[in-house]
């Protein structure tokens, strides 16, 4: 369980023990036109977490506020049970905190920065040396660690951000974007050393992100914010379950097809080159694979495609039965899954 | 940790070559934790040791070493003229050492490292993995800037010690040898107020961009114009109206010398100086002359170092978070 609406509660009073995030009624204005929060109320419990929304959601002015950076214009966030505006310092001794942007200097060792970094977190000379060496270890970098952060690739970079989150041992991480302009591969290796550090490590991870497809293989919960508002706040299965469609592509007979298709009752709605039909489990792929066979059509190309997040997290998501209404003016944004994007 | 990552470093591996790997899994930190001013002088620390090149590559020490040299020569000539010819006068004064030399190095110094100290983190965004750990906004500013006070400390006031014992090493008897001590303090008192003004503002300059080169100009060339500006005025205001009467030079002359920090500094020593009735030759001051308005010298001197720190501050209260 992650989230209750809880607007009744009161205002002024203490955290909820053993929740790792708690915010209420949070609001951020910069100056009179800008909202980045709206009042945003929101439990987040210890494990894994993704913070969904599209960029310019309030995800990164959420983190903020949450590590004492920024003030709130008003409501309350507690962080491990520390008040994020009067008690911001004991919260940053408690985090870990790794930026969206590439903050790193060219200049100097992965081994220097992080072990200076981790003094700054408090840690004596000693054991920041031994703390940085074993953080870059956790992340994978093992000989490349003595060479100037300069050379590194993208990926090497985000991890360096990610280890020298890890350096001061801290109980909560916020990471905001941490697969940014990563590979494939490097996205892989990156959520798989989130999950590991959630996971094996015992730290809470409140992990930012506008890719759902991508961090819902990583995360516990769910928390899906746009415009500033909370949209839903879920376990990942619950929010998951049944929101994805299949793409069919063939060469040609793409008529016959869909006549075939809405013959079966899936519903095909002509999307780009190919049909989109509602995913429900392995029937709906059996039942194309049969449709393609009796036709003699010839298939290149089958594709599990998602939502926006609107889409996603509205309460009620539109029957299969009329897709063409629900689904297709969604689908223009969307992509595969594994990046499923949001707008 | 999990029960998982315990049974694996409970059971050390055996590696190729005979040796065993431990896997150790993560590690917890339970030790002591060092507070907020541990932290602040741990990055002064680090911030001096820079600005000196050191933990930095072998091309940042070049400059440092080389103008502390410098600034060395004057009190090691004085040493070896006294030694030779015990008789002679020290050749130079504990108050205002060798101003030219001393303006031209202090400048050079703090123009080259007060963008060292800041312009990397500006310019690499570097600045939100500070303020995410457990220090305050201020500390960030305040740090730096007692390391850059240290550093300017550091290459004026060694040179006065040298010198010190230079002297000190040539008299007679300790009443000499105290005498030339109650002439070093005001000399080290001095070379104090240099350390704090130049740093706040080199370091306010150097803070207006994360460009080195640019943040290089911004610091040395209001520097360095502002020093010729004075001169030049001063310069005029003697020939455009003449003494203002016997003794008393021209207001825009004395005047002149708060255009500069270097000239400002020069006038507040001869505002100091005057009711002790040490009578420093003008050439050898930065400021040809205050005439009157010694105290305006040090009230300029106050404001503008507060003016400086506060600005250096309050730059840092806004950047950084965006």
């Amino acid at each position: 369980m992650i989230a209750q609406p809880a607007t009744t509660r009161d205002q002024a009073g203490q955290p909820e023990s053993g929740a790792v995030i708690e915010a209420r009624g949070l609001t951020k204005r910069y100056g009179l036109t800008v909202t980045a929060l709206a009042d945003l109320t929101v439990t987040i419990w210890p494990g894994i977490t993704g913070l969904i929304g599209a960029n310019g959601a309030g995800k990164s002015t959420l983190i903020k506020i949450l590590l004492g950076l920024l003030e709130p214009t008003s409501g309350r966030a507690f962080v491990l049970g520390h008040d994020c505006v009067r008690d911001g310092f004991a919260i940053r001794s408690l985090t870990g905190y790794m930026p969206e942007h590439d903050c790193l200097p060219p200049d100097v060792t992965a081994t220097e920065l992080v072990t200076h970094l981790g003094r700054m977190s408090g840690l004596p000379p000693t054991a920041a040396k031994e703390r940085a060496a074993d953080s870059l270890r956790h992340v994978g970098l093992y000989e490349e660690r003595y060479r100037q952060i300069g050379t590194y690739s993208t990926g090497m970079k985000q991890r360096v951000k990610l280890a020298q989150a890890l350096v001061g041992d801290p109980r909560l991480l916020l990471l905001d974007e941490p697969t940014n302009g990563l590979d494939p591969a490097g996205r892989t290796a990156m959520l798989d050393l989130i999950a590991k550090i959630g996971s094996e490590f015992g730290i809470s991870i409140l992990v930012a992100s506008h890719l759902l497809g991508e961090i819902e293989q990583i995360c516990d919960h769910l928390v899906a914010i746009d415009a500033g508002c909370l949209l839903r706040a879920d376990s990942v299965s619950s929010v998951t379950r049944a929101t994805a469609a299949l793409l069919v592509e063939v060469d040609d007979g793409i008529e016959l097809l869909q006549a075939e298709l809405a013959r079966r009752g899936l519903g095909p709605v002509r999307f780009q080159r190919g049909l989109l039909v509602q995913l429900a489990g392995d029937a709906t792929y059996d039942a194309v694979r049969d449709s393609v066979a009796d036709l003699g059509l010839p298939l290149c190309r089958m594709e599990q495609r998602r939502h926006q997040v609107e889409e996603l997290f509205r309460d009620a998501p539109a029957a299969p039965a009329d897709p063409a209404v629900s689904v297709a003016p969604a689908m223009p944004g969307s992509q595969p899954t594994g990046a499923a994007g949001v707008r | 940790m999990s029960a998982e990552a315990e049974a694996a470093a409970g059971q050390p591996a055996l590696a190729a070559d005979g040796g065993v790997i431990h896997n150790i899994g993560y590690r917890r930190y339970d030790a002591e934790r060092l507070g907020r001013w541990r932290i602040v002088q741990a990055l002064t620390w680090h911030s001096y040791r820079a600005a000196f090149g050191l933990g930095r590559g072998g091309k940042a020490k070049v400059f440092p070493a080389l103008l502390f040299a410098l600034l060395c020569l004057p009190a090691a000539v004085n040493a070896v003229a006294l030694a030779t010819n015990p008789h002679s006068q020290p050749l130079v004064s504990y108050d205002a050492y060798i101003p030219a030399l001393r303006t031209v190095t202090v400048l050079i110094f703090v123009a080259l490292e007060a963008p060292n100290l800041l312009s990397a983190d500006l310019r690499n965004h570097t600045l939100p993995l500070y303020f995410a750990r457990p220090m305050h906004r201020i500390d960030y500013p305040v740090a730096k800037l007692i390391a850059l006070s240290l550093a300017v400390l550091t290459i004026v006031e060694i040179p006065e010690l040298l010198l010190y014992i230079g002297n000190v090493s040539q008299v007679h008897g300790a009443g000499q040898a105290w005498e030339q001590t109650l002439r070093l303090l005001p000399g080290l008192l001095y070379g104090a107020a240099w350390a704090v003004l130049l740093a706040s503002l080199g370091l306010l300059l150097a803070s207006t961009t994360g460009r080195r080169v640019f943040a290089i100009c911004a610091t040395g060339v209001p520097l360095f114009f502002s020093y010729i500006l004075a001169h030049a005025l001063a310069q005029a205001g003697q020939q455009a109206f003449g003494p203002a009467g016997p003794g008393q030079p021209s207001a825009l002359t004395s005047l002149a010398g708060l255009i500069s920090p270097f000239t400002l500094l020069g006038g507040v020593l001869r505002w100091l100086q005057a009711p002790r009735g040490v009578r420093v030759p003008a050439q050898m001051l930065q400021a040809t002359t205050v005439g009157h308005y010694g105290p305006v010298y040090g009230a300029v001197f106050a404001a503008l170092t507060i003016a400086a720190v506060g600005g250096l501050i309050l730059r840092y209260r806004k950047i950084g978070v965006a």
